[in-house]
């Protein structure tokens, strides 16, 4: 009996098998090509692409790159960017979560869904007026301009405050009994029990500004205020005269790297971060 | 002195009330079991205490002191809570200490402190672990813990026994009994169990609809019930009811059963209001089957519960009455036997059948 | 005596605080000005800015829904509106469908199983321009990696983004490998949710494997399905980066989407009065979606 089911299902489980391999070598396939061509010289490359495929390998293109690239800059940049707006995301979203979960004010419920309303708002429908408004105010090419835009998005208020909803409220009065007033209600009890929202929000909200294309390439302009991944598209835009292909993707393999590495080890908080902010 | 007075006290959420015009004081050192059905307001009541919720008529005093409209941390009142609310994040020392901490009490006094206290309730060994890594009993013994650190007058416990299995829930009733002994506290304690209340309680309030139905003694309570709803709600089983008529001239009344059997009491009969209508309580103690023709009236047996050390006998009477009769852990009664019942008059009530007031006992 | 009094109602506010006063708003305050000047604003400004003709330098002129019928004859909007659902139509269906496969196939407790999961998701990771230009390098005739290959086999080049035809669908496919973690993650936590119970029920029923999928795993899912639909359609909508860096919108407009009409009439023309009235139309059919994904996740109880 057990032995016939398992003949049944070897056939379906090997094609499965083999669906699943030839689609996990496309995956990796584009990125195992682009790490190829960054290990050839250039002068290799305009002879035959194939060469690719063996020796000789050099990392000639990547110490161009250490010393001759404003990626380093980049790089800066997008870790300023990034952070600032990880940490005024998860202090915004905390402080609004717990009040609009805990407290009580005029208008409180109305005002909580019209701030639901902008998880409907697209970035892009709203741009010109945001671009005009951040002329006026000369923010473009600043951090603080790079990274306010971020904070305005509802998702980490929702987040935070559906968390907060959920923690019961026996925990507030035991605290109100221990004399704790209202802030340390908040800092000191709430909070701390937060902790793996603000994990998911804080590497949802990182990705998001580390990968966010959009208002860094309209409002940072100035080369001196490139993201990476605004910085990495500048290169792309003139590929047919680009200083060469393996230049070209040793940039994007030293681009990815990080963000490769950082997935590796926090996988799992990852993959419950991004899926968490699509739900 | 009285530790706790509950004057005239109402609260209304929107339209409907949820405590009517209560009013009770409770006695230093005391031990007091707010009892009732879910919804009745002990729980209300109690959070009102606190602090946790406002008080909208009425004034509540601690100590003398006129309390409901300071915050709950400032009323002298420890609570432990139904589902223990310990803070998670914090070990077991931290929660117990946060409380002191927020009111600037020396380090020193808090580690004393702390340590007497782990001490009463052997959990020493538990001061560096998180609530996550004990079990439900000793959760419960912390957030005890944590109550006892701020040496009240007053501790307010908010079903706290609701969430343990029956073996740990009748050792934890016994060592916070034993609490009460040791600690100079008066205590409040919410239920809906009555044995919980029966066996902790100096005084059982039972409440039901927002207002307090009986204050009293547990004996008082159960052998005296000042209303039909606390001599239904408290005593297992159910006390029996069914509607009498008075009959019978002075001095004492017999009452008609609704099967037409006569039960002769010894209720004055100038004790009973003129023209009311009354039903019969007695509890299943009080009622024993005997051989047909023997009791006061009779029937056939529908059902029988063994419980070891007694019997319980459903007796249904020839009009379609239930009375529920109490006999030997040994009896031979059986389904379908016809039985006699006899009534010890003197454990017979009457209650007002409109009101709900207990009118007289057979006593 | 007044003093005492005076301690009383004010100590009652501290403690009704928590009930509703205006200093619970201080909580809140921080987003919601931000909020307020960066959204609700610039929502309610695009929508007034859409109604005139105006430049960069500030000239305005009220003209009405003039910039929506000129929209509406335009024939380079029409044909960004006509690719984006194209685009849609390519990728959505697709990334549904490999993305439950690769659910089903790796929704089991093995490491070669979770190794797996984590290659399928590495590249969502990953910012637009670093996929587009590893998915050029894999496009171009010029030493792209398809081309190397079809040279090995003796065949031309095919130039896949310069090509009318071929350009959108290299697109989609770009970005199905980009996007493809989500709708498989999606996936996989609704299968975990599906209770045990339910498979042991159908094994007693004398099920097999494929009556199982059928009749047990997929209905369970049904509403993740629907899910993931909205939401992908909602998130292809906003293609913008793939399109701009790979092809520019070309050849001939072929693979021009809505948002790079937008960024192109506004940034580069600065039309911008014209361009927040595409932005509105684009406004109105994500809003479309969104409150579709709303309704279908409020529904959560019943499926």
């Amino acid at each position: 009996m057990a032995a016939g089911s398992m003949v049944g299902r070897t056939l379906s489980d090997r094609l499965i098998l083999v669906a699943v391999i030839v689609l996990g070598i496309v995956m990796v396939a584009p990125i195992v090509w682009a790490l190829g061509l960054s290990l050839k010289t250039n002068a290799e490359l305009m002879v035959d692409t194939s060469s690719v495929l063996h020796a000789p390998y050099t990392l000639q293109n990547y110490w161009d790159l250490v010393i001759g690239s404003p990626v380093f800059r980049w790089f800066v940049n997008s870790m300023i960017v990034s952070l600032g707006m990880t940490i005024g995301v998860l202090v915004l979203s905390s402080l609004a979560g717990y009040g609009f979960a805990r407290l009580e004010f005029p208008g409180r419920d109305i005002i909580f869904v019209l701030v639901l309303f902008g998880l409907a708002v697209p970035e892009q429908a709203v741009i010109i007026p945001r671009h005009q408004l951040f002329s006026e105010l000369g923010l473009h090419n600043t951090y603080i301009g790079l990274i306010l835009p971020g904070l305005s998005t509802s998702f980490g208020v929702f987040l935070m405050t559906q968390y907060f909803r959920a923690i019961p409220r026996e925990v507030d009065e035991a605290a109100m009994l221990d004399n704790a007033t209202r802030f340390q209600v908040f800092w000191r009890v709430l909070l701390p029990m937060t902790l793996p929202a603000q994990a998911t929000l804080g590497i949802y909200t990182f990705l998001h500004a580390w990968n966010d294309y959009w208002w860094p390439l309209i409002s940072g302009t100035n080369a001196q205020m490139y993201t990476v991944t605004v910085g990495i598209a500048s290169t792309q835009i003139n590929f047919a005269e680009s200083a060469g292909l393996g230049f070209l993707m040793a940039q994007a393999i030293f681009a990815a790297l990080p963000i490769l590495i950082v997935y590796v080890f926090f996988q799992k908080y990852i993959v419950r971060a991004v899926s968490g902010g699509a739900t | 002195m009285a530790e706790l007075e509950i004057i005239n006290v109402s609260k209304t959420f929107g339209q409907s009330k949820v405590i009517d015009n209560v009013s009770l004081t409770v006695g230093a050192k005391e031990f007091v079991v707010f009892l009732g059905p879910s919804g009745c307001g002990k729980s209300t009541l109690l959070r009102m205490i606190a602090g946790l919720e406002t008080v909208d008529e009425g004034e509540i005093r601690i100590g003398g002191k006129r309390v409901d409209a300071l915050p709950p941390g400032e009323r002298g009142v420890a609570m432990v809570f139904q589902h223990y609310a310990l803070y998670p994040h914090m070990t077991v020392r931290e929660n117990m200490s946060f409380g002191l901490r927020n009111v600037k009490i020396a380090p020193a006094e808090i580690d004393r402190r702390v340590a007497a206290a782990a001490k009463m309730l052997e959990i020493e060994h538990l001061l560096q672990r998180k609530p996550a890594q004990i079990s439900g009993g000793q959760r419960q013994r912390v957030a005890i813990g944590r109550a006892i650190v701020k040496e009240p007058h007053l501790f307010l416990f908010d079903e706290p026994l609701s969430n343990l299995d029956a073996a740990l829930r009748v050792r934890t009733r016994l060592e916070i009994a034993q609490l009460h002994q040791r600690v100079d506290a008066a205590m409040i304690f919410v239920t809906h169990d009555q044995i919980e209340a029966m066996t902790l309680a100096h005084r059982i309030v039972v409440m039901n609809n927002q207002r307090i139905e009986q204050i009293g003694t547990p004996m008082e309570v159960y052998s005296r019930p000042a209303t039909a709803f606390v001599a239904g709600f408290v005593g297992t089983p159910c006390m029996n009811f069914a509607p009498v008529e008075i009959t019978g001239a002075s001095p004492f009344v017999t009452l008609r059963l609704p099967d037409g059997s006569m039960l002769e009491t010894r209720v004055d009969r100038k004790a009973l209001p003129e023209g009311g209508r009354f039903k019969l309580g007695v509890r299943a103690e009080s009622v024993r089957p005997c051989a047909t023709g023997e009791g006061n009236c009779s029937g056939t047996v529908k059902f029988v519960e063994r419980l070891g050390d007694r019997t319980l006998v459903y007796v249904l009477l020839s009009d379609g009455t239930t009375i529920v009769a109490e006999d030997a852990g040994m009896s031979r009664i059986a389904i379908a036997d016809a039985v006699g019942l006899r009534f010890d008059s003197a454990g017979v009530h009457l209650f007002d059948d409109v009101r709900g007031y207990h009118a007289a006992e057979g006593a | 005596m007044s003093v005492a009094a005076a301690h009383v109602t004010d100590s009652r506010e501290t403690r009704s605080g928590a009930r509703g006063d205006w200093s619970s708003l201080l909580y809140v305050a921080p987003f919601l000005l931000i909020y307020i000047v960066l959204v609700v604003y610039p929502l309610f400004s695009g929508m007034w800015l859409s109604l005139h003709k105006a430049d960069f330098f500030g000239e305005r002129v009220f003209v009405g829904l003039e910039n929506f019928t000129r929209l509406l004859a335009d024939k380079v909007f029409l044909g960004t509106l006509w690719n984006t659902f194209y685009f849609i139509v390519l990728t959505v269906p697709a990334l549904a469908i490999i993305g439950l496969g690769l659910a089903l196939a790796l929704n089991r407790t093995t490491r070669a199983a979770a190794v797996l999961r984590g290659v399928f998701f590495s590249s969502s990771v990953l910012s637009v321009t670093i996929v587009t230009l590893l998915w050029r390098v894999v496009f171009i005739p010029d030493g792209g990696f398809i081309a190397t290959v079809l040279e090995m086999f003796g065949k031309p080049p095919v130039a896949f983004l310069s090509d009318e035809d071929l350009a959108l669908p290299a697109i989609a496919i770009t970005t199905i490998w980009w996007c493809i973690g989500l709708p498989m993650m999606l996936f996989l936590a609704a299968l975990q949710q599906v209770p045990k119970e339910l498979y042991e029920a159908a094994a007693l029923d004398n099920a097999g494997r494929w009556k199982t999928l059928w009749s047990v795993t997929l209905p369970s899912i049904r509403r993740t399905f629907a899910l993931v639909i909205i939401i992908e359609i909602v998130l292809q909508f906003q293609l913008f980066g793939q399109a701009q860096l790979m092809t520019l919108g070309g050849p001939n407009n072929a693979s021009r989407p809505i948002v790079l009409f937008i960024y192109e009439v506004g940034f580069n023309r600065w039309d911008i009065g014209y361009a927040a009235a595409a932005a509105q139309i684009l406004f109105g059919l994500i809003l479309m979606a969104a409150l579709a994904q709303y309704f279908v996740a409020r529904r959560k109880g019943e499926a």
